[in-house]
């Protein structure tokens, strides 16, 4: 019977699968976050509004980790058999990492490897092992020469013990296979031992047979429910401001400083930009046809004025050139169009 | 611990030897077969291994270790890791093979100046200028200080080379690596062994006709890798030789690994080695669990804390409740009573284990003939069914003993003989009395046969008495009486000894197969905590994240989480909200729609201590945090960032999970 029902539950599964993915069409409302009226949060007001919300369930979280703390010394027992544990659950893990690391790796050498943080590789994890743990000052040829270096190293001296705490493991710059390989291979040494933390619901899809034997895993549950705040704070979210593209405050801040017949050409540009918004395939506006309006509207005298003037939107990366295919060069603001409506307006009340 | 370190230590060198034991025929064939080759094409060995990879380091290396003994010193391992082009494959190889070189030489203390690899500009030339130094040598050598005597024959030993994962190598790098080595084949004997796990057919498939026609391929198929299971059962389980036993639960959750998931031997024997640890880091009486001559020992020695600990064993509560009320007081107060009494039943459990084990063999052999298999073809599956629980009552054992009464004279003897010489073999003292009786039972069997044809010469002579009577009437009779004295005998002596036999075989069953939960004092040497063991070694973690995010309160303990089922409880971590949240929209999901129910659902829950005049900060607070809740969903790779349309998110999950 239990068998049936988990088969029905398995076709009910699949029948799901496809149920989302029949109808390219999708079904939702079309307002956006612009419609909202609500300036977007940037990262650091956004960690303050955090601070004063209080967190929930303070005291059950609390019991949820002295129940995992209390695992720690079986952790080191397990660990010195020559398995690697990994932790896996909802909720960061980190604070239960740091806490083990405080309470037991004291006095003994060990390594902490963020994941999360965006620009790790495993390169830098070898080059701290060599240089800060082997004492070996030099370069090498390739990660994997590097490897090999340091497999003979801990295989001839048999004192060498290093503890290696990952979290993170399956970050987007450790996932790769290449790295993944030869993390496994470091944790498959017997006096190397790992700890690492998965969080993502599809980590385990980068194990191969031969990896999984290699790491040989043993899995604890840890669930947290403790909210990912270094995790996160790296994850470029889509509703916090990113400092990459360009908002409507530095938008306003650096038109300010310029004079105002700069200010009108990048008026009439936004403005022809915000015309043709509903057209796809619209290219930008070609320097030709947009030096013809510039002097229409007496903005410039000159081709090389208004050249000018544009290199400086450049720079302040205002406005982004493209080639066309029959090798003209278009113009265009990356920006999108519910910003340049809202700077368009503002600029009304101004004048 | 230290007792469990032993353990683990002498596990791991019985398994190590049993691995290398069992490949050895393999290798030896392999050997003999690459002594034979010849010098025209290249000779290749293809190992078929199976899928499980991870099992063949070991057999590459005692096969290298064969052939370094017996024929050749110059044996290059190479893994496709390593050789992402042909150059790095050739570097590898070099750099191997000059290493062999100096290793074998540095054994028979030559002054030999080791080559630094990195130096040598690894071409094929360089190889075979190598080579030819290197037999140069050899053959200048006086036959006095040739390396040894098996290699003195092979003027010029050959070069082995093993490719240990045929599949992952690159085609590209295969196929010049053979044509390249195709060309120099004269001057330096090459041999290659490939290894693959999948079928023999994979060859044709990485290489084109023009390139396999220069290989001169011999295939070997090596065990598979159930058998090696049925070894390690054999040797590991169903010794009395390791004190450690393992109960049903957890044999199940260890076969279902092997059989469903991975069929690798390694990770059996991980799942194992988890179990001991396990063992003797739970269970406080697990200091008891080795061999009966020190845990009498040991027992001496306990603590009044650990006699305690005995007492509470639910197998010893119900052990106490049998005996009568003046032992009771006795063993529930006085320690050295109980310790004595500990003693007993230690021994009593270990003669179990003993007679156990040759029971079970005997009933193997007789389960595993009969058709059908009611019980079972493999002896581990008997096992488990042993221990599930009293295997008499099960209805597969009825219908086997059925079955069984209806052997043939022939089976049922030779079957006696194999369990005669299973129980003479076995250590325990109480089988003189089984193994008397069983060859009882044969020779009533041979007498049997000389019965049967005076029988037969009886059946003769009333055959030709009928032939005799040519009177209608008598003949009649004789019919009749011939008819009904054969209904009536309808049990001949073969077929009552048949019985016998059977009903002795099922008493021995039923008083020595007796389930292990239902020993006194079993906690000590089974291991039972099966979820345990499932949890660490066949993890789910999507599952945890699941019930974690659907039903926070079976992890965070507070009343007011509690909720049924399908609603979306306002006091719950704002992640959950969001992902119940989630669940309910399709592929694409707005941002903005989603977060006004996210404030709607919090608001609900807020608004008894909300004060009106903060309503834009509270707001603000909500927004923020509906962003961290978001945010850790994708980085759960519950979703993740679309561009199909302004501030949507696409699900990557579906359904309810």
């Amino acid at each position: 019977l239990a068998k049936k029902k988990k088969e029905k539950k398995m076709s009910n599964l699949v029948e799901e699968y496809f149920e989302a993915h029949s109808s390219s069409k999708v079904l939702t409302s079309d307002r956006t976050l612009q419609k909202l009226r609500k300036r977007r949060l940037n990262q650091q007001t956004l960690h303050d509004l955090l601070k004063r919300a209080p967190l929930a369930y303070a005291a059950e979280i609390k019991d949820l980790n002295q129940q995992h703390e209390s695992l720690f010394s079986k952790w080191m027992l397990q660990l010195h058999l020559g398995f690697n544990i990994v932790l896996y659950g909802l909720g960061s893990k980190r604070d239960l990492l740091e806490k083990f690391r405080t309470s037991l790796l004291q006095d003994s050498v060990h390594l902490v490897v963020n994941g999360y943080f965006p620009s790790i590789t495993v390169r830098s994890i070898l080059n701290s092992i060599t240089e800060e743990v082997l004492d070996h000052i030099g370069t090498f040829r390739s990660p994997l020469d590097q490897l090999e270096f340091i497999i003979k190293r801990f295989k001839e001296d048999s004192s060498l013990e290093l503890y290696v705490l990952i979290h993170n493991l399956d970050s987007q710059m450790l996932r790769g296979e290449r790295s993944q390989q030869i993390l496994a291979q470091l944790s498959s040494l017997p006096s190397i031992y790992l700890i690492a933390s998965i969080d993502h619901i599809n980590a385990p899809l980068m194990w191969d047979q031969a990896k999984l034997s290699l790491y040989n895993w043993l899995w604890y549950e840890t669930t947290t429910f403790s909210p990912y705040v270094e995790e996160t704070s790296y994850e470029n979210s889509l509703l916090v401001q990113q400092s990459g593209s360009l908002a409507l405050s530095s938008l306003m801040h650096v038109l300010r400083s310029l004079t105002l017949n700069a200010r009108g050409i990048f008026r009439l540009l936004a403005q022809h930009q915000l015309e043709k918004k509903d057209n796809p395939s619209y290219p930008g506006l070609s320097f030709q046809d947009f030096y013809q309006q510039c002097r229409e509207a007496f903005l410039v005298n000159s081709d090389l004025t208004l050249r000018a003037q544009l290199t400086e939107f450049r720079d302040h990366k205002l406005i982004r050139t493209k080639r066309g295919a029959d090798g003209v060069e278009y113009l265009l603001i990356p920006i999108d169009d519910s910003t340049l409506t809202d700077f368009l307006e503002k600029e009304d009340e101004d004048v | 611990q230290q007792i469990q370190e032993d353990l683990n230590k002498q596990l791991l060198d019985n398994l190590v030897s049993f691995l290398s034991q069992s490949h050895s025929a393999f290798q030896e064939k392999t050997t003999e077969w690459t002594c034979r080759m010849k010098f025209r094409e290249i000779p290749t060995a293809a190992l078929v291994l199976g899928v499980n990879v991870t099992d063949h380091d070991l057999t590459f290396r005692g096969l290298s270790d064969v052939l370094q003994e017996n024929i050749t010193p110059y044996i290059a391992l190479l893994e496709a890791k390593d050789c992402p082009g042909i150059k790095n494959l050739m570097q590898k190889l070099m750099g191997q093979l000059m290493n062999c070189d100096i290793d074998v030489d540095s054994l028979e203390d030559e002054e030999y100046v080791p080559v630094s690899q990195n130096r040598i500009r690894c071409s094929m030339s360089s190889l075979i200028s190598w080579y030819e130094s290197v037999t140069k040598k050899t053959d200048s050598e006086t036959p006095s200080k040739k390396r040894n005597a098996s290699s003195r024959h092979w003027q010029s030993p050959p070069v082995v080379v093993i490719f240990k994962d045929m599949e992952s190598f690159t085609t590209k790098v295969l196929q010049d690596f053979i044509v390249i080595s195709s060309q120099h084949i004269h001057e330096l004997p090459l041999v290659l062994i490939f290894g693959i796990a999948t079928s023999p057919m994979i060859i044709h498939r990485l290489l084109p006709h023009s390139v396999s026609s220069l290989l001169c391929i011999e295939l070997f198929q090596s065990l598979s890798c159930k058998e090696h299971l049925s070894t390690i059962i054999d040797k590991l389980l169903l010794t009395s030789q390791f004190p450690f036993k393992l109960g049903e639960k957890v044999l199940q959750v260890l076969f279902n690994i092997f059989l469903y998931h991975d069929f690798s031997v390694q990770n059996f024997i991980k799942g194992f080695q988890l179990c001991i640890v396990e063992h003797f880091y739970s269970q406080p009486l697990s200091v008891l669990c080795c061999q009966l001559v020190d845990a009498k020992k040991r027992v001496n020695f306990l603590s009044h804390d650990q006699c305690e600990n005995i007492r509470r064993l639910p197998s010893f509560r119900r052990y106490v409740e049998k005996q009568e009320s003046g032992k009771q007081i006795a063993l529930l107060t006085t320690d050295n009573f109980l310790k004595e009494e500990t003693e007993k039943l230690l021994e009593d459990l270990h003669v179990y284990h003993e007679n156990y084990v040759s029971v079970l063999r005997c009933l193997h052999v007789f389960t595993s003939s009969l058709p059908k298999y009611p019980l079972g073809k493999q002896i581990r599956e008997l096992h488990c069914a042993c221990l599930e629980n009293r295997v008499w009552e099960t209805e597969e054992y009825e219908s086997s003993l059925q079955l069984a009464r209806m052997l043939n004279k022939t089976d049922l003897v030779s079957m006696l003989q194999q369990c005669v010489e299973i129980l003479l073999s076995s250590s325990g003292k109480e089988f003189d009395k089984t193994v008397e009786k069983l060859k009882e039972f044969l020779t009533q069997f041979q007498n049997l046969e000389a019965e049967a044809s005076q029988e037969r010469d009886v059946s003769i002579s009333s055959q030709k008495e009928l032939q005799k009577k040519t009177d209608l009437y008598h003949l009649q009779k004789t019919l009749l009486e011939l008819k009904e004295s054969r209904w009536s005998k309808k049990l001949t002596r073969f077929e009552m000894l048949r019985f016998e036999v059977v009903d002795y075989i099922d008493s021995l069953v039923r008083t020595y197969l007796v389930p292990a939960d239902n020993r006194t004092l079993h906690e000590v040497v089974y291991f039972n905590a099966a979820a345990v063991l499932r949890g660490h070694l066949n993890a789910a973690p999507r599952t945890a994240l699941h019930t974690a995010l659907n039903n926070p309160h079976w992890y965070l303990k507070n009343q007011a989480l509690k909720c049924d089922g399908g609603g979306i409880s306002n006091k719950a971590p704002d992640i959950c909200i969001v992902y119940k949240l989630h669940l309910e929209c399709g592929r694409l999901i707005n941002l903005v729609d989603w977060l006004e129910a996210f404030s709607t659902v919090v608001m609900a829950g807020e608004e008894p201590n909300a004060d009106a005049t903060s309503s834009d900060q509270v707001d603000d607070i909500i927004h923020a945090r509906f962003i961290r809740a978001v945010s850790e969903l994708e980085l759960l790779g519950f979703i993740k960032p679309s561009k199909q349309k302004t501030d949507h998110v696409a699900r990557l999950t579906w359904g309810g999970c």
